[in-house]
């Protein structure tokens, strides 16, 4: 069995010097864009005294923990303690990270050491993404998309479509992706079509 | 199930001047519901077991589920002359109350919290301070706590060397001396207690005995609330809510002295409700 890569956010809603909030298997994690692109998932959770490392503030290439202002560098390694401008950290102080990339346009997330490489859906690019409390079967009859590896693929009026699920307990994220010669409009419409039909079945 | 020490203190439950007649304020206190209301035998405190031990001190009343261990502890500013007494009501923060009082003892977040207000970057050093616990109070102390803070207070003009001792007499309320802007030689005094409602839940109920006749009350309350509500959005944030007592899970400074006492402190003296004790 591979790595079980997930899909945090599509490229182009994390630009530079933004941190995010994701989730991985049930963990919370911290998602975040240097000055320069690079990108770096860590567990959301600064060593120091727990802030959630999601609400810092990048500054070029480091994170800084919004509480007490510790940075942390893109390898995850707590650069400066701002309390003690002249001590130099040890190396133990080190949020804990995993491996994050990019391909066609998604984010994903995988476990830290992994070898193998995130899904790839040719032919197709972002559309846009949406959090729903419908969970995926709800979403698959909504849909009438076929179930598959990543999620749900299939066609539409509108043209081709694939969601990429990411569920927690209480709620599903959507990474849509559209195939290039679709109707972006219309299937962004189908799209909130689906999802209210989805959460109307778990209401009712 | 409920150390008995920690059933033995007292927790603030509420403001004495906002207590009414039956059938008067419904609140929590260590996952009990209680009931606050004032009758011809004055402010009374009902739990699911008949009356509680109430002490009624520095505007608000205090209640006790199990039989007291000790008397409430002593402020003795309160009854100083010429210091304004301000209860700056409620701020309902969803974390442990021991992370409420933890957070009321850290200054190493003034610049990024407050940031303007008490500390501003470049200024983030924290230099070392004193910090004992008192044998003879049983209390938490820190002394001879120096920062440099942009506005100290609503009384303060421009930035000033802010000198601090922080004191916890119980195991949700702390008292703060700090510099008095108005009145060299002399020092404000800011509490806060911390009512415990379950151990992931509080209510944090400022108080100030200042030397300030001047700023309005509205405004006094209005700084300290605005302060309270930045520290809220961290409080909230902090993962695991719980208050990890055990070393290992989070990792101090030199700056964080004083919260390493009162961690040290709670778990000698079994104050382990809204704790972690095991590394998760
Ligand atoms: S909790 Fe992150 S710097 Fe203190
Ligand atoms: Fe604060």
């Amino acid at each position: 069995m591979g790595t079980e890569w997930v899909a945090v956010g599509l490229s182009r809603d994390l630009p530079a010097g933004v941190a995010m909030p994701a989730l991985w298997q049930g963990r919370e994690l911290a998602v975040w864009r240097s000055a320069s692109g690079k990108l770096s998932a860590w567990n959301d959770r600064c060593p120091h005294r727990g802030m959630r490392l999601s609400h810092g503030f990048v500054r070029g290439e480091t994170l800084a923990c919004i509480y007490h202002g510790w940075v942390y560098g893109t390898s995850g390694s707590c650069i400066h303690i701002p309390a003690h401008p002249d001590l130099v950290p040890p190396a133990t102080i080190k949020a804990e990270t995993f491996l994050c990339v990019e391909a066609g346009g998604v984010i994903w997330v995988g476990a830290a050491g992994a070898t193998d490489t995130p899904p790839e859906f040719a032919g197709y690019v972002p559309l846009r993404s949406v959090a729903t409390q419908a969970d995926a079967a709800a979403l698959a009859q909504a849909s009438g998309l076929e179930q598959a590896a990543q999620g749900l693929l299939g066609s539409t009026a509108a043209g081709g479509v694939c969601l990429i699920l990411s569920t927690s307990q209480t709620k599903t994220t959507i990474h849509a992706l559209a195939a290039k010669e679709a109707d972006r409009v219309a299937l962004s419409r189908w799209l909130d079509g689906v999802v209210r039909r989805a959460e109307e079945r778990v209401l009712a | 199930m409920i150390p008995q020490a920690v059933l033995d203190e007292w927790y603030p439950v509420g403001m004495a001047a906002q207590v009414g007649p039956p059938p008067g304020r419904e609140t929590m206190l260590l996952g009990q519901p209680i009931t606050l209301f004032r009758d011809s035998a004055g402010i009374r405190v009902t739990g699911p077991d008949g009356d509680l031990a109430v002490t009624v001190a520095y505007g608000h009343v205090w209640a006790c589920l199990g039989t007291p261990a000790h008397a409430l502890f002593p402020i003795p500013e309160a009854t100083q002359e010429g210091r304004r007494l301000v209860d700056c009501g409620v701020v309902r923060v969803k974390c442990s109350p021991l992370r409420a009082v933890e957070n009321f003892l850290d200054i190493a977040h003034f610049p990024f919290v407050h940031t303007d207000i008490l500390g501003a970057e470049p200024h983030t050093e924290v230099a070392r301070y004193e910090v004992q616990i008192r044998e003879d109070s049983d209390e938490v102390w820190a002394t001879k706590v120096h920062f440099y803070q942009p506005q100290a207070a609503k009384s303060a003009e421009g930035g000033i060397v802010t000198e601090y001792m922080y004191r916890v007499p119980a195991p949700t309320a702390s008292v703060l001396y700090k510099t008095c802007p108005a009145r060299a030689g002399e020092w404000d005094v800011i509490g806060i207690f911390v009512q415990p409602l379950t151990e992931e839940l509080c209510d944090v109920w400022p108080w100030m005995a200042l030397f300030d006749d001047e700023t309005p009350m509205a405004d006094l309350i209005q700084f300290q609330q605005m302060i309270f509500l930045q520290d809220r959005s961290i409080l909230e944030n902090q993962i695991p809510r719980l208050l990890p007592l055990d070393p290992g899970m989070e990792i101090p400074t030199q700056a964080d002295l004083t919260s390493v006492a009162y961690r040290r402190w709670l778990k000698r003296k079994g104050l382990t409700y809204g704790a972690q004790m095991v590394a998760a």
